[in-house]
């Protein structure tokens, strides 16, 4: 339970402003709710995704073609999960929700996360497409996220940085295999990826005009980069290792090249479909959200057991 | 014991491969399905902690699993035989770690650990001294693992049975899995059950094993006020037809592999890459 009480000394939004710079602030300074809310919301969805994608990528433990395979993502699995404690740790520093609340919100279909995470994923070929791209994705926003002025934050992300490092190694040692395996292995790899590949390039959001919380979140450095920044030096990374296994890059969504930067054609993306998402309407949303919810409630029984006193 | 050492897996004669096989076959299945099983519960743990204490602990058993099939290698089985396109019928675990979990039930999640666990440490024990030496290196490292499981296991079962509710279910788990769990002292193959000793492999007959971990884990269940089925007299349950081993699975086991086989069949896969460096070899 968070205890509120008033604080004489609170800083104001312009002094936040003026001191924001990366790790500069942490639970020892009287930040405005106005800032505490906006990390908590920022951190908050940050955690459920790593929740939620843990989620969706848990059926292929099983469906690993090897021991190894199924060491490897019965880890990756465990670390989102770990990644998601963190995350959810440093969100409560904040002071204006708990674990507990973020998860039942996250069960209840109110946590927003992102929107890779909201598509079924069934298929063994379909994996780097979330352990490849999407964490690569994640990764480009995440190192950014080392500079976030909410230290516990920027603390949170050197670990989860580390471990991304190794996640997306393995995912790309699947691609790999796929890439250099039998025809129809680099067939399946390639229509997984014409699939994902719009909603990998949503990834990063919203062209910045659209984008309701960066003002405020730019300007007390709790973002250090615009997401079409962000997703330049995605596009920049992985175009050239998508060509190096062999991928096609579908004609659509168009992609010019523009005096050194890519133009993403953002007619050619399907917003409104991205929008069902970030409200968790989308069919796929209510099957994840769901589902998890129905494992969670499953277990609520021994949760509460963990609660009771020990030894009453 | 060194007089009566077995040679590398190159010079063993016929009879002591098998026997050795009869064996390891049954650590490495029993570790492996358990573990599938386990990973079930990943993303599905009551809590985040508890997900990531049993992620660690479906990890140890696929490692544990890994050593005891590499030695099985060794004799010039491929993983993909061994795993992959092996008959469903010739697995030699017990139907005991194959059983499905109820959505929710997580005290039979813990409540098969702490039996597998005490099951596991005694076998282990049992094999320390083994004659085959590939047998012993494994030892130390998984008996040093299997005991942070059974703590993991027996604090849990300890929080639950402190709950009504939670030991209702606990005791509900105990009658389903008890009669399963007697199985683990069942042979793999039961004519070279007698070689196992007589070559040095395991110093003691799997029913003193049996009796052991009865009177370990019957006494400990009744603290937590939670009764074994096993009567006054000491009689044990029978064992279930299904049981595993060498007698049938469960229809659960035929259902599991087909869906842990299925990438490997759907991509025609011959073999499985390796991508992590041999066990034996890494520091």
């Amino acid at each position: 339970m968070i205890i509120h009480y008033k604080r004489p000394d609170v800083m104001n939004v312009e002094e936040v402003t003026e001191r924001a710079e990366p790790r500069a602030f942490s639970p020892q300074d009287d930040m405005p709710e106005e800032y505490r809310k906006a990390a908590t919301r920022m951190i908050q969805f940050h955690a459920n995704s790593e929740i939620m994608g843990a989620y969706l990528e848990r059926p292929f433990i099983r469906q690993s073609p090897s021991l190894d395979r199924k060491l490897a993502f019965s880890a990756k699995v465990q670390d989102e999960i770990g990644h998601g404690q963190l995350l959810y740790r440093a969100a409560e520093s904040l002071g204006i929700k708990t674990r507990e609340e973020m998860l039942d919100e996250l069960a209840a279909g109110d946590g927003k996360f992102l929107n890779c995470f909201h598509y079924p994923m069934t298929e063994w070929w379909e994996t780097p497409m979330i352990a490849f791209f999407v964490d690569g994705a994640a990764m480009r926003r995440q190192a950014t996220i080392k500079r976030t002025s909410w230290e516990p934050y920027a603390h949170a992300m050197d670990k989860i940085c580390f471990e991304e490092g190794f996640h997306i190694k393995h995912g790309e040692d699947i691609m790999r295999e796929l890439a250099t395996g039998t025809r129809r292995e680099r067939q399946l790899l390639q229509s997984a990826f014409e699939e994902w590949w719009p909603r990998i390039l949503q990834f990063f959001g919203p062209t910045d005009d659209q984008s309701t919380h960066h003002d405020f979140a730019d300007r007390v450095g709790l973002k250090t980069m615009s997401n079409d920044e962000l997703r330049q030096a995605f596009l920049n990374a992985y175009l050239p290792k998508a060509e190096k296994y062999g991928l096609e890059i579908p004609d659509e969504p168009r992609i010019r090249e523009e005096e050194g930067r890519y133009v993403v054609e953002e007619d050619d993306l399907d917003w409104e479909e991205f929008w069902e998402i970030a409200s968790n309407e989308y069919a796929g949303s209510h099957e994840q959200i769901d589902s998890r919810a129905a494992a969670q409630d499953a277990v609520a029984w021994a949760r509460k057991a963990l609660d009771r006193p020990h030894g009453s | 014991m060194t007089a009566n050492q077995l040679p590398g897996p190159d010079e063993l004669t016929e009879r002591e491969r098998k026997t050795v096989e009869a064996l390891v076959f049954g650590l490495a299945d029993d570790e492996f399905v358990l573990a599938e099983r386990y990973t079930e519960w990943q993303v599905r743990a009551p809590t985040l902690e508890s997900d990531l204490a049993l992620s660690n602990i479906a990890q140890d058993e696929l490692g544990h699993a890994r050593l005891w099939y590499d030695l099985l290698e060794e004799f010039g089985y491929t993983e993909s035989e061994l795993l992959f396109e092996r008959d469903p019928a010739e697995f030699t675990h017990a139907a005991f770690v194959e059983l499905p979990f109820e959505e929710g039930d997580w005290a039979d999640a813990v409540l098969r650990g702490y039996l597998y666990d005490t099951a596991e440490q005694l076998r282990l024990g049992a094999l320390e001294d083994a004659s085959y030496p590939r047998i012993t290196d494994r030892i130390g490292k998984i008996t040093e693992e299997e005991s942070y499981h059974r703590e993991h296991a027996q604090n849990w079962l300890e929080r639950l049975c402190d709950d009504p509710e939670g030991r209702e279910n606990v005791q509900a788990a105990t009658d389903r899995l008890f009669p399963h769990a007697l199985a683990l002292f069942e042979p793999v193959d039961p004519d070279r059950e007698a070689a196992i000793q007589e070559l040095g492999l395991r110093s003691e007959p799997l029913a003193d094993l049996r009796e052991q971990w009865c009177a370990i884990t019957v006494p400990f269940l009744d603290s937590l006020g939670v009764r074994a089925p096993v009567s006054e007299d000491g009689t044990l349950p029978e064992l279930p037809d299904d049981h595993g081993r060498s007698s049938a699975h469960t229809g659960h086991w035929p259902a599991l592999h087909e869906e842990l086989t299925r990438t490997y069949r759907e991509l025609d896969r011959t073999d499985t890459p390796t991508i992590t460096s041999d066990p034996d070899h890494a520091q």
